[in-house]
């Protein structure tokens, strides 16, 4: 069974990126409901303690909040806190990553503004 | 959620046939409203260990408590939904009467959950059991499992004959129900990536012992596996726990059971050593040839 979650990340850290991707597109905007915990058990095939996890990890970090016998509201300034978490992440992960691979490879810096300036069109 | 009572508990349990131990010295506890997995080969003792939960087959040694309550010889547990590997129902028997039978034996039994599901898996209540296929058989199976909403449920290979459509349907329809109504689950399988994203919690059985219980996700966030020179790599593992190694020429592939933070994986790129996660049916895997058990 194909499935789209991979295999080096808990899956509730997965559930928590693909409601703050769906925040950072358009798909929720603050103060809108988010599905339910049945829902998203149902239509990944997962189990729902997993969903629990992936929400509570969100509503830790004041990007959800829970209206009682409602559901999930996406928060006032979601958007703005994701955008700044991912990044500092995209610092740390990929940015950092490229440039270990760089050096390996005997490439500056001016090596990968270059390519980066290619790649943008710019 | 705060899962702090145990629903069952077995300590210490053994059980023997002549000779052969086919459960050795077990340690199980089983909390509330959680899907479990029970994982381990063909033989490796799964079967024997569900029958003496159930009641069916009484331990040479240890003890089985269902809610704080020692299961005595010859009890029957109540409040235990146990759906067999190898159904005992009757061939001349309905599909609709084998139901209703069932139905008779569990308090929270719902009915109309139950003429959903025969819907969903399009199967024919009039139909005499003996006319049903292997996969059909499974499903009258997995109904009664599901609509008896018992406080635990077993499933023994539930997913035996059934094809890819109606195995995923059945896992969908399970978590589904699970959210609307907890309670516990016990799903004993060989077929382990099938069941890793339903289950959250899941037992390795191996030669009638448990090697490794914990959570998916944990495991997806413990297991490694690392390749690179064999020097690199030992260096690298140095005071972890490896649970599987093998080698290669100069090259070494080592599967650890330990969390890595950002200075290892800085250390390990620096050693030129690759770390990937791992699939739970190749942990499952390494785990059961490393042999050992894997905290």
């Amino acid at each position: 069974m194909k499935s789209r979650f991979n295999e080096n990340q808990p899956i509730f850290q997965q559930i928590a990126e693909m409601i703050e991707d769906d925040i950072l597109n358009g798909t929720y905007s603050e103060n809108e409901q988010i599905i339910s915990v049945a829902q998203f058990a149902s239509t990944f095939q997962i189990n729902p303690a997993t969903a629990v996890k992936g929400i509570a990890l969100l509503v830790n970090e004041g990007i959800l909040y829970k209206k009682r016998g409602l559901g999930m509201y996406v928060a006032e300034g979601a958007r703005e806190l994701i955008m700044g978490k991912r990044r500092t992440r995209f610092f740390d992960d990929l940015v950092q990553k490229m440039l270990d691979e760089a050096y390996k490879l005997e490439l500056t810096s001016e090596d990968i503004i270059k390519m980066i300036r290619q790649k943008d069109g710019r | 959620m705060n899962k702090v009572n145990a629903l069952l508990e077995c300590s210490n349990l053994t059980k023997n046939y002549g000779k052969s131990q086919a459960v050795h010295n077990l340690d199980i506890k089983l909390e509330e409203d959680t899907i479990y997995g029970l994982l381990g080969r063909n033989g490796a003792g799964k079967t024997t260990l569900l029958n003496m939960i159930t009641g069916g087959v009484f331990p040479s040694g240890g003890k089985i408590q269902i809610a704080g309550q020692l299961l005595k010889k010859g009890e029957t547990p109540q409040d235990i939904c146990y759906i067999r590997e190898k159904n005992l129902y009757l061939g001349n028997a309905k599909v609709i009467e084998i139901l209703e039978h069932a139905s008779a034996f569990h308090k929270n039994w719902d009915w109309s959950f139950a003429n959903e599901l025969i819907k969903t898996f399009r199967l024919n209540p009039q139909k005499k059991i003996r006319q049903l296929s292997r996969g059909m058989e499974s499903l009258v199976g997995n109904i009664i499992g599901l609509a008896s909403r018992a406080p635990l449920t077993i499933y023994d290979e539930p997913v035996l004959g059934l094809d890819v459509v109606m195995r995923e349907k059945f896992y969908r329809v399970l978590v589904e129900d699970y959210a609307n109504h907890p309670r516990t689950i016990l799903l004993s399988t060989h077929l382990i990536d099938e069941i890793a994203m339903v289950v959250e919690r899941v037992f390795i059985m191996d030669s009638g012992s448990i090697l490794l219980h914990d959570d998916v996700d944990n495991i997806r966030l413990k297991s490694h596996l690392l390749t690179g020179n064999k020097e690199a790599v030992e260096e690298f593992t140095k005071n972890r726990q490896v649970f599987y190694k093998e080698s290669y020429g100069k090259g070494s592939l080592s599967a650890l059971y330990d969390t890595i933070n950002e200075t290892d994986r800085r250390q390990a790129n620096k050693l030129d050593i690759s770390i990937e996660g791992l699939p739970l049916q190749k942990f499952f895997s390494y785990v059961i040839e490393g042999g050992q058990p894997v905290e």
